[in-house]
């Protein structure tokens, strides 16, 4: 590994020369802290910036790249920071690049239905706009009140609706880069179709800030469906829930915009947390289904048609949520899992492991086995609908933190050879950061991975953008 | 057991946008539900009818489109529906939706329970149940908390008060307010919608009850919404700066002054 400059107070001097005195963080902890870690819960994967900026405009940035690129210092680009696998913590130290303050929705068009906007805008605030206009940007990851475009860009972020309405990358058709060498470079535009040349821009979606940093992004806006109904169902079991997942979409012949998947232990969990009820509390797992469009009479047919399967195919029960006030109390209970867990345990790995859909019941056992043979508890939840399950190893109170040091990587390593033996993938939506190079070299055909280090370093010659992340 | 709840439906608040100027709710496509705590007296309604058997009958005052309401609650597990909806009805304060409640609840003929919500999330005054209670002349039991025992004449309840709770005993037929520690309402199941879709839900006006035209409406109501306004809030924090030993000295002082003014210390 190649030895960074130090940050010096001269470089300091330089940076805020560029960005201006109160863009920079600098010699104080206490306001360099938050720019340490993400959401993993675990402390060891954080790692302390030695200067944060908050730049504000492209060139500013393209200054920055140039200068670091020269001088041999680590940038590290930054969202919102609330990633799960560590692409936004400075491993080496050196610059934090914040795009904080560059937070604009440039534009709305309405003709051609697509969105301007800056990196750090709050992606729940962005479709707070478009909903005035009728439109969306269908991109969802669950952490909705946080997160920025540009961090869902850059770890091309998935979540609660992908089975219908796909991941960030399919409605980015735009970006404006700036490269770790400091050019200013545009990819797409606001177009829908593009094959001139190499598909940059889809290889800068999820390249998690080690390729370049966006500054502009252009997103594709889809009509807002006007009605939509959740459907909560349980059922007996893991494996009577999963294998009505396949069934839905085909012989249902409806493609619900969710089918969200919560085994006992997760929901049990949950409603413990939340202080909430449900009938069936016993059950051994339930399906979150969601069906959306735009007339109530259409939705109450699809949402029939749904529920009479999952009745015919061992449903307990199916509850019907068709208006805000109980569609929210449904997905509530979805969306505070992991922070249910935290309270039970806050020493855990939260894991985004994808197979397809109908290996689901086959990988569950296995994953199930692993749990009892190293004493820990991997509740599942997750984005069933796509096979994105959210397998989360969880220390018990009672085990050392010595012993879970010592057996996490195992039973990390043992989860993906699983996950890939049923030709699934070690991460859907988290992304690999530098939480999971490891598993990912160790995991993937060695062609495959040399032609990703090549790309690495064709785009980052001297390895300062966001190093030590995806691969070394 | 013959039960019979009360709803209202009012406007989902939960992601409301208010108007900068007005300081009013902007109603532009504000979804309608039914009021959350009247949930709480549904479900209740529900459980007691799955120990003791019986049938629970719902019924709201409203424009046409609180059927949705009605449905809604049948779906969950009612039995049938009551809409009271008539032009004449408009605009009534709660002394005279609680006389149209009672006089319809009247109609209906015997009952051993009326089950309400502890108040509106819109108007917030919690009166219609009492008031319904005091035309029909029956008992009325607010914050009610627990169904503790169901006997042949009568119900032992627990009810809430402000240090503690309060076990009570009262005849049938009697009216009571329930709050949200009674239970944990169920949502509607896909059987009870579809039941709920199909269900003939009446309509009934001034003509269909025994009412007195007097007491209806804005006409007939005692109360008037004057003016509705803001509550000021006079939290007010100061802020001080602090760069040097000196200014730490000076806030910490002020800060003393401050306490000891409000005899804090």
């Amino acid at each position: 590994m190649s030895e960074y400059k130090k940050i010096t107070l001269e470089i300091v001097e330089k940076l805020k020369n560029i960005v201006g005195d109160r863009n920079v963080i600098f010699d104080d902890i206490e306001k360099l802290e938050p720019y340490s870690h993400d959401e993993i819960a675990e402390k060891s994967y954080g790692s302390m910036p030695e200067v944060v900026i908050k730049p504000e405009t492209s060139e500013q940035i393209a200054q920055i790249m140039k200068f670091a690129n020269k001088e041999n210092i680590p940038v590290t680009p930054r969202g919102a920071g609330s990633g799960l696998s560590g692409g936004a913590v400075p491993i080496f130290g050196g610059i934090c690049l914040s795009v904080e303050k560059m937070n604009k929705i440039l534009e709305i068009d309405k003709a051609n239905m697509v969105a301007v906007v800056e990196p750090g805008v709050i992606t729940n605030d962005l479709n707070d706009l478009l909903t005035e206009e009728d439109l969306f940007f269908a991109g969802y990851p669950m952490s909705v009140e946080s997160c920025y475009v540009g961090g869902n860009v850059a770890e091309n972020a998935g979540g609660g609706r992908a089975v219908k309405y796909g991941v960030t990358g399919r409605y980015i058709i735009g970006l404006e880069v700036i490269t770790p060498e400091g050019d200013i470079i545009n990819l797409g535009g606001k177009i829908v179709k593009n094959v001139v040349g190499y598909d940059l821009l889809n290889l800068m979606v999820g390249s998690e800030g080690t390729l370049g940093i966006f500054t502009k992004i252009i997103i594709k806006l889809l009509p807002l469906p006007k009605e939509k109904v959740a459907l909560l169902v349980p059922f007996k079991d893991v494996e009577t829930a999963i294998n009505m997942v396949p069934t839905i979409i085909t012989n249902g012949k409806i493609i619900p915009t969710a089918i969200e998947f919560m085994d006992q232990l997760s929901f049990q969990t949950c409603y413990k947390y939340l202080n909430e009820h449900f009938p069936h509390s016993d059950a051994g797992a339930m399906l979150l289904l969601e069906v959306d469009g735009n007339s109530m009479e259409q939705l109450e047919q699809e949402y029939e048609t749904i529920g009479d399967l999952c009745l015919e195919n061992g449903a307990l029960e199916v509850y019907v949520a068709d208006n805000h006030t109980t569609q929210e109390r449904v997905w509530r209970v979805r969306r505070n899992i992991a922070e249910a867990f935290m309270v039970y345990s806050p020493v855990q790995s939260l894991e985004d492991i994808v197979v397809p859909v109908a290996e689901i019941p086959n990988v569950l056992p296995e994953i199930d086995k692993i749990a009892k043979k190293h004493d820990v508890l991997i509740p599942c939840y997750g984005h069933a609908g796509d096979g994105n399950l959210h397998a989360t190893v969880v220390k018990k109170p009672e085990m050392s933190m010595n012993d879970w040091y010592r057996i996490l990587d195992n039973i990390l390593m043992e989860m993906y050879v699983v996950t890939t033996s049923f030709g699934g993938t070690i991460s859907g939506e988290h992304g690999i950061g530098h939480k999971r190079k490891k598993q990912m070299k160790e995991l993937m055909e060695p062609a495959t991975f040399e032609l990703m280090k090549r790309i690495k370093k064709s785009f980052d010659p001297n390895n300062i953008m966001n190093p030590g992340k995806i691969l070394d | 057991m013959k039960i019979i709840v009360t709803i209202k439906q009012v406007p989902e608040t939960g992601n409301v946008k208010m108007d900068p100027v007005t300081g009013t709710m902007k109603r532009d496509g504000v979804e309608s539900i039914v009021n959350p705590l009247d949930l709480y007296a549904v479900e209740e309604a529900i459980r007691l009818k799955n120990e003791f058997g019986g049938e629970i009958i719902a019924i709201t005052m409203g424009p046409p489109k609180a059927d949705r309401a009605l449905r809604e609650v049948i779906s969950m597990g009612c039995d049938s529906g009551i809409l009271l909806s008539n032009k004449s009805f408009a605009g009534a304060d709660t002394w005279s939706t609680s006389y149209v409640l009672a006089q319809a609840i009247k109609k209906l003929g015997e009952y051993d329970l009326i089950l309400c919500g502890e108040r509106a999330t819109d108007g917030d005054t919690g009166q219609v149940g009492p008031g319904i209670a005091t035309w029909l002349d029956i008992t009325f039991t607010t914050y009610v908390s627990g169904v503790k025992e169901v006997k042949e004449n009568s119900l032992v309840i627990e009810r809430m008060v402000e240090t503690g709770y309060e076990i009570l005993e009262i005849e049938n037929p009697s009216l009571l307010t329930v709050i949200k520690e009674i239970n944990y309402p169920r949502l509607p199941s896909l059987r009870g919608k579809q039941k709920a879709r199909k269900l003939d839900i009446p309509v009934w006006g001034p003509e269909e009850i025994d009412v007195e035209n007097k007491n209806l409406g804005l006409k007939g109501s005692p109360t008037r919404v004057v003016r509705i306004s803001k509550p000021k809030v006079s939290r007010n924090g100061e802020l001080f700066v602090c760069k040097n030993d000196q200014d730490i000295e000076n806030a910490v002082g002020k800060m003393f002054e401050f306490l000891e003014s409000k005899e804090i210390i």
